[in-house]
């Protein structure tokens, strides 16, 4: 077989731009397939009147409202959770808020240390070098010295500002004696490379338009074009191909057009997120599915259930304006105490409330009729005058919540994927617990109104576990770094792979973990067996 | 959600939107944002005039929808009936509400009196945050020290 690349990619998020990277570097000829498109900033119109009507159409962060190019049907009928994503070159990246967390070291041992979950084959203190590097390709903004963290480098930037908003909740924290520290944001606070410094729009959920967030599109995959590496996009993968050994050989994709295209590769990586890759996994050969001899493949789906706390207050703190990103957040009360009812934690971040209509067509601004003659009353009140606590928690993992094909195929005929998913009591028990401490900040703070939202079923931003990792092949479907037990040149490096879901912000993880996984690859390439 | 399959060529607003159908806007409009609390109403701010036509501009997927809503509310609806729609024609109140409310707050007269100026950017200043540090804001906080746990399996010197 002649390969037209060392190694094929699918899927153009942080993931796949990590491996990406680091395979040129090693002189690995890339091609890496994107079912969606670059991200048009045409559209990303901060500033501008119409931002606001523009976003929701066009950086909608759930794909089926979206319905743009790449994007799949994602039944989620069967689940409390709606799955978010962003499916295009930069992935999920291009809608984060770039809030960068690592994963505690407890997070790795929840077996060990709560007898819940599964530990990680690896640890904190494993990941931590790659946590550092992928802190600099990020252009990660912060401060050294967080003491709900082990000790380590400082970021590259240093973090962005408290603003009134940051610092009245730093205030509230310190008369509560309970932890916070300024946030760590993928956000440049200073020009930094292909990155300009972050001018407060609040909009980086909706494409930043100022090139402030550090979204793979711009960090990574820009740079790395004309470097050894081919970036196709609008090219859906429907299935992985394997020889008559069981060696990936390759894959087969559609174009824009429906056309099925083959193309061969030496070694196939996935980082399709974690429905995207069970998706693929499922319909090889020809339907049969590949690497699921464990019976794991789609099983363990986790969500990271999100809630908030808002609160309004008399004062007008500009809270349309500041980094979206995270002013600060806390792990007070992140690490298990059975006498609250339940196991693991959750992780906590004050971030401004943004822009009117995000405030006012909503379900999570309470329940007081926003038509007629309160309509102008409440958005005086609200805009730049309240605040966001996000509280997400740790979702353990449950062999029943997973992803499965659905016989509503794509407009090029790939089947798409139905959720069923239901949010464990353990969960319940924990936001409401958490929501309750937040709703104590708040008053301490000063609000005069708060509404509070425990598990917003609209929000499923981080999806994991799909594809666990594991050493033994009954129970996992890759190994510890990412090769699957069943197709030893089939490897998935995305969050499909995480044994446990952390209560943080996933990407930082997400990137760690890819690096540290492609450079293993790179190392075990000359011993690799590939298809015949 | 769904079983939608993806849409590939955005809907244009080819329907045109006649001077009755403003009229019925006006009317509709006032009655979802009547002036209050130092703002103008949204009949006074114009959603049925020229910032309709940005609005129209900006998304012209929600047209149709929204003329579908003016046809079903009649000549003089109340805003009850108005929020029916949201049960008996949930896609053509959610087009109607956002045209009223999105050409709302594009609107100077509205976005003045609320100080709310988003064009004007400012760029971050990395010595707020440190300028709070070394006022002490952070104190206690190290203070108090470390607060993760440390696994039994943590390699020497990490607290194992």
């Amino acid at each position: 077989m002649h390969a037209a690349c060392d190694v094929l990619i699918v899927g153009a998020g942080p993931s796949g731009a990590v491996a990406a990277q680091e395979f040129a570097r090693s002189g690995m000829r890339v091609i890496c397939l994107e079912q969606g498109d670059w991200p048009d900033y045409s559209r990303a119109r901060h500033g501008h009147p119409d931002y606001e009507l523009v976003s929701r159409k066009h950086w909608a962060w759930n794909p089926n409202d979206r319905r743009g190019v790449g994007d799949y049907a994602v039944d989620d009928t069967e689940s409390d959770i709606s799955a978010l994503m962003y499916n295009g070159v930069g992935g999920s990246t291009v809608l984060y808020a770039a809030q960068w967390e690592r994963f505690q070291p407890s997070d790795f041992r929840t077996h060990t240390l709560d007898g819940v979950g599964d530990d990680w084959p690896f640890d904190y203190w494993d990941l931590e070098p790659y946590y550092e590097e992928v802190e600099r390709q990020f252009a990660v903004s912060g401060l050294a010295g967080d003491p709900a963290l082990p000790p380590a480098k400082a970021p590259p930037l240093p973090p962005v500002p408290l603003n009134k908003v940051g610092r009245r909740g730093a205030e509230a924290l310190n008369r509560l004696g309970w932890h916070w520290w300024p946030g760590t944001n993928a956000i440049a606070t200073a020009d930094y490379g292909p990155l300009r410094a972050c001018d407060q729009r609040a909009a980086c959920p909706f494409g930043c338009p100022t090139g402030a967030k550090a979204s793979v599109d711009r960090t990574h995959w820009r740079p790395l074009l004309g470097k050894g590496v081919r970036l196709v996009v609008r090219a859906s993968v429907e299935q992985v191909l394997l020889d008559e050994r069981g060696r990936a050989g390759g894959v087969v994709y559609a174009d824009e057009n429906g056309v099925r295209h083959r193309i061969e590769a030496g070694v196939v990586v996935l980082c399709a997120n974690a429905l995207g890759t069970p998706r693929i996994l499922f319909n090889s050969a020809d339907g049969s599915g590949i690497a699921n001899s464990s019976g794991m493949v789609g099983r363990r789906l986790m969500t990271h259930p999100f809630g908030n706390a808002i609160g309004i207050f008399d004062e007008d703190l500009e809270s349309w304006r500041g980094p979206i990103g995270q002013y600060l957040h806390s792990l007070q009360f992140y690490e298990t105490d059975r006498s609250r009812g339940f196991v693991r934690g959750a992780k906590w971040n004050l971030i401004p409330s943004g822009a009117p209509l995000s405030m006012m067509l909503t379900t999570t601004w309470g329940d007081e009729p926003i038509w007629g003659e309160s309509f102008t009353r409440l958005l005086r009140e609200r805009l730049g005058r309240s605040v966001i606590w996000g509280v997400i928690c740790e979702d353990l993992p449950d062999p029943d919540n997973r992803v499965t094909l659905n016989d509503r195929p794509d407009e090029h005929g790939i089947p798409g994927v139905s959720l069923h998913y239901r949010v464990s009591d353990n969960t319940r028990a924990m936001m409401h617990w958490h929501i309750d401490r937040v709703s104590e900040v708040l008053d301490v703070m000063g609000a005069k109104q708060k509404i509070l939202n425990p598990i917003i079923p609209g929000i499923g931003w981080h999806l994991m576990g799909t594809a666990v990792m594991g050493r033994d092949p009954d129970s996992s479907v890759v190994a510890p770094d990412g090769q699957c037990h069943d197709v030893p040149n089939l490897y998935v490096f995305d969050s499909s792979i995480f044994p446990t879901s952390s209560g943080t912000n996933p990407v930082a993880t997400i990137a760690a973990n890819a690096l540290r996984c492609a450079r293993s690859l790179v190392a075990r390439r000359r011993e690799l067996e590939v298809a015949s | 959600m769904t079983g939608q399959d993806p849409i590939r060529i955005e809907a244009r607003a080819e329907v045109e939107i006649t001077a009755d159908a403003r009229d019925r806007l006006a009317r509709v409009a006032d009655l979802l944002i009547p002036a209050g609390a130092g703002l103008p109403s949204a009949r006074a701010a114009g959603v049925h005039k020229g910032l309709l036509d940005q609005v129209a501009r900006a998304r012209p997927d929600l047209v149709p929808p929204l003329l579908d809503a003016l046809a079903a509310l009649g000549d003089a609806p109340g805003l009850a009936l108005v929020e029916g729609l949201a049960t008996t024609a949930p896609d053509a109140y959610a087009a109607l509400t956002l045209v009223v409310a999105g050409g709302y707050v594009m609107s100077p007269q509205v976005t003045e009196p609320l100080r709310y100026t988003p064009n004007e950017t400012e760029i971050v200043d990395p010595r707020d945050t440190l300028n709070a540090v070394a006022e002490g804001l952070l104190d206690q906080v190290r203070a108090r020290g470390p607060i993760y746990r440390v696994p039994p399996d943590a390699p020497p010197g990490h607290g194992s």
